[in-house]
Formats: structure tokens, C-alpha cells, sequence
């Protein structure tokens, strides 16, 4: 997993800081960690307008676990080892519904280990019915940290890049431009 | 009528009944009783001059006693609204702390907290606050926000204690303010902000005592707690209601957890010396769950 740049630039400096820490921390809790690649947020309080611009891995829909993971065969069963840690909640989901718990194991941060089953059978196992949608909760974690009071929202995306706008007045040209040299910054 | 001490007893239940026996011969309350396994907490209500040999007791059953001013108090925590930008964090935290020093407490979550221009409360929300006898309103990170959202409790009658991210000294409209305790997003676990929590307490503490004060000068008939356990004694149904302290203890009277139509006559009817409680107290309809509010008059009414 590599590092997450979150970067704030607020005109009220202690509650910026506090922004960050809720960033970091809402990352953690969704299981983020290794989707994204930074997080830049714009604040200003008096005007009112708060901008968030999150740049994330896309991840192309993998639907089935041979298609997230590695699977090999070991003495009594099989070890998988997933690609990334954001298939872990659904692959866990998927491997309880079709063995129990009692025979599926979480041995490491990306290896499960299932006793007694065959690596052909578990590698046509559906992750999920819709596939992995980042998008999803990447918009979660935007709502997540945006101030609730911020209602009037624009959101802009591109290849791997959102864009939020917030505020509780209409959302002015001036912030829109704003946020386009913000995301020109970001990608940069 | 004596003056009564809050005290919070911490220790095991071996031979506590001793405790017990004694607030009986004092004229003292068990308010609260809490048993966790083995361990014992009891809130306590003790005539001032009796501390030092309940202490004694207490000293030989290895426990603690430690003053607890919120003892007996209902206090209302409001978050700006319901959602996860505001609970659990830091509303419960706060709570918590508030109960682990002897509040009661109740979360309230306001339909529109938030934002700078449509923030406020609704009469009905602002009725429900002042059901209580203090309320903490726990704002956010933003100082130009705060200044803002002062109109949530300008008009609130109970005193009221804000909490938020800004380390300021006071905000207008409210008994007092706590900072460094704004919008956070996980349990608080560090040392500096469990330290926070506690202000919290401290500060309520403070404000409940100075409450306590300005009632004595106009005391009220009957103190509260001779009125719940009048309620308990005379009316059982309420000790057996599911609700956590089916007979609550507030400042100026009790909150009985039993519906408002089937049970307001026997609550009225209860007979305290050689008065009906109806007579001296006021007796309304609660906006929390049709539960009794029982308000006693002060001595200047009569």
C-alpha cells in the first residue's frame, strides 16, 4: 500500500488539521488504503465552499476470484492470495456462503486459506453480483468528509480523478475554475 | 430539610449492604445501583454531615468514594444532527464520560443542525432540551461556523455547556464552552482527549452545582429524591418498567417511564406527608415517548 499525499488547504487552520485526521481516518474505515492516491481539499469556511479532489487506482472490474487472486494448492486445501485488500470483505463473503466458516481461514492480510477445497471450483467463485464498484465508495468517502451543512454540491469526474464542490449558496464559476486548477494540481 | 451530598461508590459487592443499612439509619438514597459481575457501583445521596462515617465504612470494604455532583441530574447531549458525520463521535463519548461521573444522560439528534444559514431549532426540539437539566451541544471544527450556529441554544432555558474544535474561551449564549473537542471520526482513546471528556464533566459538574445554589435560595417542598422513592415505594410498576432508571432523577423533580395516560393519576395521587404529589408538583406529558415529567413547585409558590 502505498502512501495517501492529503493536503489541505483551509482558511481556518485548526479546523483544516482536523480535516485531515477525519480524511485519514474515513479512508481506514472504508478500507481504502490502497485505492487511493491523494486526497486535496480546499477550504473556505467564510465564504462558504469546500472543494475535495480524491485521486484513486481505477480498478478494472474483476468479477470472479481467479480473476483477483492467486490461488495454489497446499496439503488438505488451497491458499488464496488476493490482489489487493479491497476484494477481501466480498471474497470472504463469497468463500463463508459456500464452505462455512469453519473451513474458511483469514491467514494474513490478503491470504485466506479454505480447507478441504479445490482450486478449480474456487476459481469460478463470483465476488459479487455487480462487480467491485470503487465509485461507489469513493463518493462515500467524500460524503463522509464533507460538512454535512454543505449541501449544494458539483461533482466532476474523469479517468481517476473526482471532484467535489460544496456549499450552501449556488456553486459560483470563480470555485468551478478553482477546482480545475486544484485538479490540474493534483494530478501534477 | 438536610443538605445532601452526592457520592459515587466504587467497589465490591461483598457486605454492601452495610452501605445500604446506613443510608436508611442517616436518612440518606440509594439513587442508582449498577452490578457488573462482581463489581459494584452505586450512586449515593448522603446528609452533609455524614460523609465522614459512611467514608469509614467504605474504607473497610475497600472501596471508593468519590463526590459526583451529576449524581441526580438528567442531562440531553445534542449533536447537530443524526447522521455519521456527528454520532457515534464525539456525542456518545461525551455521554459516556457524563454517565461514568453520575449523569444520566439522553442523545438528542436535531433535524436541522447544521450548515451556517439553515441551522436552528425547532420548538418542539427546543421543548424536548429544556425537558433536562443541562444540556451539552457539541459543535464542529470551525470557528466562523460556531459563531454561527449560537442561535441553536440562544433561547434554550436550561444552561447549557457547547463543546467544539476551536480553542476559545466562552461563546455567547451558553454557561460554557469546551474546546479542542470538534468534529472527530473515531473513539477517543488517546490520553489528551479522554483528559477532554472529562472537562466535559468537570465543567457540567460546576454548572449543576452553581444550579443547585441559586435553587436553594427558593428551595423546593419536597426534594426530588424523597419524591422518587415515594413513587417507587407507592407505585412498584415503575421500579418494573424496561427502561434504563425507570424512575429518573432530575435537579427540580423525576421522569417516571411509564406511559403519561394510564399512569398520571397514581403518580398524582402519591402521597407524600400529608400532601398528594399533584398538589405541590407539576405533572405533564413528556416529549420523550409519552413518559411522566414530574416538575416540584418551589416554596415560594404556597
Amino acid at each position: 500500500m502505498g502512501k495517501i499525499r492529503i493536503f489541505v488547504d483551509s482558511s481556518d487552520e485548526l479546523g483544516g488539521q482536523q480535516y485531515k485526521y477525519i480524511a485519514e481516518k474515513s479512508v481506514e474505515d472504508l478500507g481504502l488504503g490502497g485505492s487511493i492516491d491523494s486526497i486535496d481539499m480546499l477550504i473556505r469556511v467564510e465564504e462558504p465552499v469546500f472543494i475535495i479532489i480524491i485521486r484513486y487506482k481505477e480498478v478494472t472490474g474483476k468479477s470472479t476470484l481467479g480473476d483477483a487472486s492467486y490461488i495454489d494448492s497446499r496439503k488438505n486445501g488451497i491458499r488464496i492470495t488476493l490482489s489487493s485488500e479491497i476484494f477481501l470483505g466480498d471474497a470472504l463473503k463469497a468463500l463463508w456462503s459456500k464452505y462455512g466458516r469453519d473451513r474458511v481461514e483469514q491467514i494474513g492480510r490478503l491470504e485466506i486459506f479454505v480447507s478441504g477445497a479445490e482450486p478449480e471450483e474456487v476459481k469460478g467463485i463470483k465476488l459479487s453480483e455487480k462487480g467491485y464498484d470503487l465509485e461507489s465508495r469513493i463518493n462515500e468517502l467524500a460524503t463522509r468528509i464533507i460538512p454535512e451543512g454543505f449541501r449544494i454540491r458539483n461533482s466532476t469526474k474523469d479517468k481517476g480523478i473526482i471532484t467535489i464542490i460544496a456549499s450552501e449558496d449556488p456553486i459560483k464559476e470563480e470555485w468551478r475554475v478553482l477546482a480545475r486548477r486544484l485538479e490540474g494540481d493534483a494530478r501534477a | 430539610m438536610h443538605v445532601l451530598k452526592y457520592l459515587l461508590f466504587e467497589g465490591g459487592l461483598y457486605r454492601h449492604e452495610r452501605i445500604i443499612e446506613f443510608l436508611e439509619d442517616v436518612g440518606g438514597f440509594l439513587v442508582q445501583k449498577t452490578v457488573v459481575g462482581l463489581d459494584l457501583i452505586m450512586n449515593l445521596a448522603v446528609p452533609e454531615g455524614e460523609h465522614e462515617r459512611l467514608s469509614a465504612i467504605v474504607s473497610e470494604l475497600k472501596g471508593k468514594l468519590t463526590p459526583a455532583p451529576l449524581i441526580g441530574t438528567e442531562i440531553g447531549v445534542v449533536a447537530p444532527t443524526l447522521s455519521r458525520h456527528h454520532l457515534p463521535h464525539p456525542a456518545c463519548d461525551i455521554a459516556e464520560n457524563l454517565r461514568r461521573h453520575g449523569a444520566k444522560t439522553n442523545i438528542i439528534g436535531l433535524s436541522r443542525g447544521v450548515g451556517q444559514k439553515i441551522v436552528h431549532t425547532t420548538i418542539k426540539e427546543k421543548e424536548l432540551i429544556e425537558e433536562h437539566d443541562i444540556a451539552v451541544f457539541t459543535l464542529g471544527n470551525f470557528e466562523k461556523c460556531l459563531m454561527k450556529k449560537t442561535k441553536l441554544f440562544a433561547e434554550i432555558e436550561v444552561p447549557v455547556i457547547v463543546t467544539g474544535g476551536p480553542v476559545m474561551k466562552s461563546i455567547p449564549g451558553a454557561e460554557a464552552y469546551v474546546g479542542g473537542i470538534g468534529r472527530y471520526p473515531e473513539r477517543a482513546r488517546t490520553g489528551e482527549s479522554i483528559e477532554k471528556l472529562r472537562e466535559v464533566s468537570r465543567v457540567a459538574g460546576e454548572v449543576v452545582e452553581q444550579r443547585r445554589r441559586e435553587m436553594d435560595l427558593d428551595p423546593l417542598i419536597v426534594d426530588p429524591i424523597v419524591v422518587k422513592a415515594e413513587i417507587e415505594r407507592q407505585v412498584p410498576e415503575s421500579t418494573e418498567a424496561l427502561s434504563p432508571n425507570p424512575v429518573t432523577l432530575k435537579i427540580d423533580g423525576v421522569r417516571v417511564k411509564l406511559p403519561y395516560d394510564d399512569y398520571k393519576d397514581k403518580i398524582g395521587n402519591v402521597s407524600i406527608g400529608d400532601k398528594k404529589l399533584s398538589e405541590f408538583a407539576v405533572i405533564k406529558r413528556s416529549l420523550m415517548r409519552n413518559y411522566i415529567l414530574v416538575k416540584v413547585l418551589p416554596k415560594s409558590m404556597f
